[in-house]
């Protein structure tokens, strides 16, 4: 069996289809997605809470507007208390939260004219700044805004500062306080994944996909019509070593496979993996067995080759868009997303998204596995009743 | 022990179709058996049973003294089998392919040795499809042989090739007779099986129809020569009469081959009769037929399949 996977992974890596299925077609999808700056094009989604609602405090929501023309940034209604709206963070539905205290704008002029400010009023001491809650947007995308919002800042106390010195003269503000922390800022629940570190995750599962499906598929349907499932047959070999060292010999294709686009992902386009790469192991495993297992059951199917090939993208391409590698399944309309969702490259992409980016553990994400799990049960079960030598 | 095959009453169904109709036969150790038959005849399906392909419906098979059913794997470790239309693995070396089904027995042969007894040394590192198609046959034949089996079958090793690339293989086959392995072949070329086979069993429609050498087969037919003529222009009803009383005319061309057949070829089958030469001959030459061509020949395994089926033997 060793002598018959050796043999096998020969011939994977000497068959063209067999890399370019493995390799190219994912590897070329990770320089496209590499190369495009996605922060460049989305929009983030940022909802006010202005706990203030003065002048000084819609001049720096005023600040933000340049970077909303641009379309990076898209308001959204502002949520009912601060809590609600670090929930909405937190769950994704928003990529930022500008929280203005009550206080804003008003310090500034607490030497004297409005003496019921607060407890700071006179002393070195300034109330707390706005704060920007950040979600779960790319480090660069944070930098930007952090840096709109300090501009704002800067400018209602500059025009502050100014009316004041035309009334009272009083210079001394600006000179005494450096302002260091005019913004504040708060991370919220997970840190901060780009797209494209999204997308070369969808990737390694969509790679193992296409890769054990149409290669597998493909190469039994060849070996059925070149009679050498038949061959194998007359010789003292058991069948089940057959079908074993196929199968040892796709897996450890599909780790090496993962290792290359991941390590192509972090090296070339400075994808940052947070989770231990050897907890995604069991996903890329399980997987791997599932879609296998379906090049089988279209093996059986499929009367030549080309035929194989043929369906095994009927099946992979649809599940490679709907199944999240490009767009969240959450987008989806109606009840398609519990659908898409179901698909076993859905769970697969999920696990190796929380282990990747979220620094998940592999038992951490042990409902995807075992859903992946029943996947390998069901379709094995199906692969070995449909499965022909002949 | 004496016989490395024997089937006994095998019957194969494939619905209502018995493709396999009741056979039996011996094959002797150390001869080279033949089975002879049109396509469909049941020869594949019966060599299949034999490798354990397939499971009989009806009948007994043992291959070297052992039951098919029961000791199967023992009998897979020590015959070799070449499957009618089997390729090999695209992206291995021949050399790599024979490692490989080497490793799946307990004893084998180098590689190497092999290579060399088919003429394929020099293409050790050639993948299967960079070989002629006579080349890739012998090859066939060698990955069969990587067990050292005491029994080879090979299911229509020369269909497709050319006459030079047969010749070649038959002398294949007769080098692995003379290492005392026992070989069993399909065939549908007469000639083929008159020069290779010791023993021949002729089959048809499932069923087998005679056994015996091939010299016994021909001798036991009633035609004795055969008289293939062609004239210039077509027989009139008195020619084709008198040519009729001395033997059976045919006007119908059996020879698949023979690409000189035209509306005035025709084939007159003597009988055992010792004057049956001399009477035919004397009404060609009475009869005032002018000639075009004219060819005697002794009866062959072609006039025996004919006799014996009532078909002529098709590609």
């Amino acid at each position: 069996m060793v002598a018959l996977t050796i043999a096998n992974l020969k011939m994977m890596v000497r068959n063209r289809q067999t890399t370019f299925w493995a390799l190219f077609f994912p590897l070329v999808l990770v320089v496209v997605f590499g190369l495009f700056d996605f922060t460049a094009t989305t929009s983030s989604k940022i909802a006010i809470l202005d706990g203030a609602d003065t002048p000084a405090s819609l001049l720096l929501v005023e600040s933000l507007g340049e970077l909303e023309r641009r379309g990076l940034l898209q308001r959204q209604d502002q949520p009912a208390s601060l809590a609600e709206g670090r929930q909405l963070v937190a769950s994704g539905d928003l990529d930022y939260l500008l929280a203005i205290p009550a206080e804003f704008g008003k310090v500034a002029d607490s030497d004297g004219l409005e003496p019921q400010s607060g407890p700071a009023a006179g002393s070195d001491e300034r109330p707390a700044p706005p704060t920007l809650i950040l979600g779960g947007e790319g480090e660069e995308r944070n930098q930007l805004i952090i840096g709109a919002v300090r501009q704002g800042v800067q400018q209602t106390e500059k025009n502050l500062a100014a009316s004041r010195s035309a009334e009272n003269q009083g210079p001394e503000n600006q000179a005494g306080r450096p302002a260091p922390d005019i913004v504040a800022t708060e991370r919220v629940g997970v840190s901060s994944a780009t797209y494209f570190e999204m997308v070369l995750l969808g990737l390694v599962a969509m790679g193992i996909m296409t890769h054990g499906t149409i290669s597998i598929a493909v190469r039994i349907s060849n070996y059925r019509n070149l009679s050498i499932l038949k061959r194998m047959l007359v010789t003292p070999l058991s069948i089940w070593k057959f079908f074993a060292a196929e199968v040892t010999a796709q897996l450890l294709l599909a780790i090496v496979q993962a290792a290359v686009i991941l390590a192509v992902g972090i090296f070339l386009f400075g994808a940052q993996i947070n989770g231990n790469v050897f907890h995604m192991l069991p996903a890329v495993i399980l997987g791997s067995a599932v879609f296998l297992n379906l090049g089988f059951i279209i093996s059986a199917w499929a009367n030549t080759p080309a035929a194989a090939s043929g369906m095994g993208n009927v099946v992979t391409l649809p599940m490679m868009f709907f199944a999240g590698t490009f767009f969240s399944t959450s987008a989806l309309p109606w009840l398609l997303p519990y659908a898409a969702d179901a698909l076993p490259l859905a769970p697969m992409i999920t696990a190796l998204r929380d282990i990747g980016l979220r620094g998940a553990t592999a038992w951490e994400v042990w409902p995807q596995l075992a859903w992946l799990a029943g996947w390998v049960a069901a379709t094995a079960l199906v692969a070995v009743r449909v499965f022909r030598f002949s | 022990m004496s016989e490395a095959i024997r089937v006994e009453g095998l019957v194969k169904r494939y619905g209502n179709f018995a493709a396999v109709d009741g056979v039996s036969f011996d094959v002797k150790e150390g001869e080279i058996f033949g089975i002879l038959g049109p396509n469909g005849a049941g020869k594949t399906t019966t060599l299949e049973i034999i490798e354990g392909l397939q499971s009989p419906d009806q009948g007994q098979v043992a291959v070297l003294g052992k039951d098919i059913q029961r000791d199967a794997n023992w009998i897979k470790a020590r015959i070799g089998v070449q499957l009618q239309s089997s390729a090999y693995f695209g992206f291995l070396t021949l050399h790599e392919i024979l490692t490989l089904l080497g490793s799946f027995y307990p004893k084998r042969v180098p590689p190497n040795e092999l290579l060399e007894m088919v003429g394929l040394a020099d293409r050790a590192k050639s993948r299967v499809n960079q070989l002629s198609i006579g080349q890739s046959q012998r090859f066939t034949v060698a990955a069969s042989l990587v067990n050292s089996p005491d029994l080879v079958i090979l299911d229509e090793p020369t269909t497709g090739l050319d006459p030079q690339a047969r010749h070649n293989l038959w002398e294949l086959i007769q080098a692995i007779h003379a290492r005392n392995v026992t070989v069993v072949l399909t065939t549908h070329y007469m000639e083929e099986a008159e020069l290779l086979c010791q023993r021949l069993a002729i089959m048809d429609r499932g069923r087998i129809v005679a056994i015996d050498s091939p010299g016994e087969l021909i001798s036991r037919i009633e035609t004795n020569y055969t008289i293939k003529l062609e004239s210039t222009q077509p027989l009139d009803d008195n020619q084709w009469n008198a040519l009729q009383g001395s033997g059976n005319l045919d006007r119908t061309e059996y020879y698949p081959h023979d690409q000189s057949r035209s509306d005035s070829s025709y084939l007159l089958r003597l009988d055992k009769n010792p004057e049956a030469l001399n009477q035919a001959i004397n009404c060609i030459v009475g009869s005032g037929i002018s000639l075009k061509h004219l060819e005697i020949r002794p009866a062959t395994l072609e006039d025996v399949f004919l006799e014996l089926t009532g078909n002529e033997l098709r590609d």
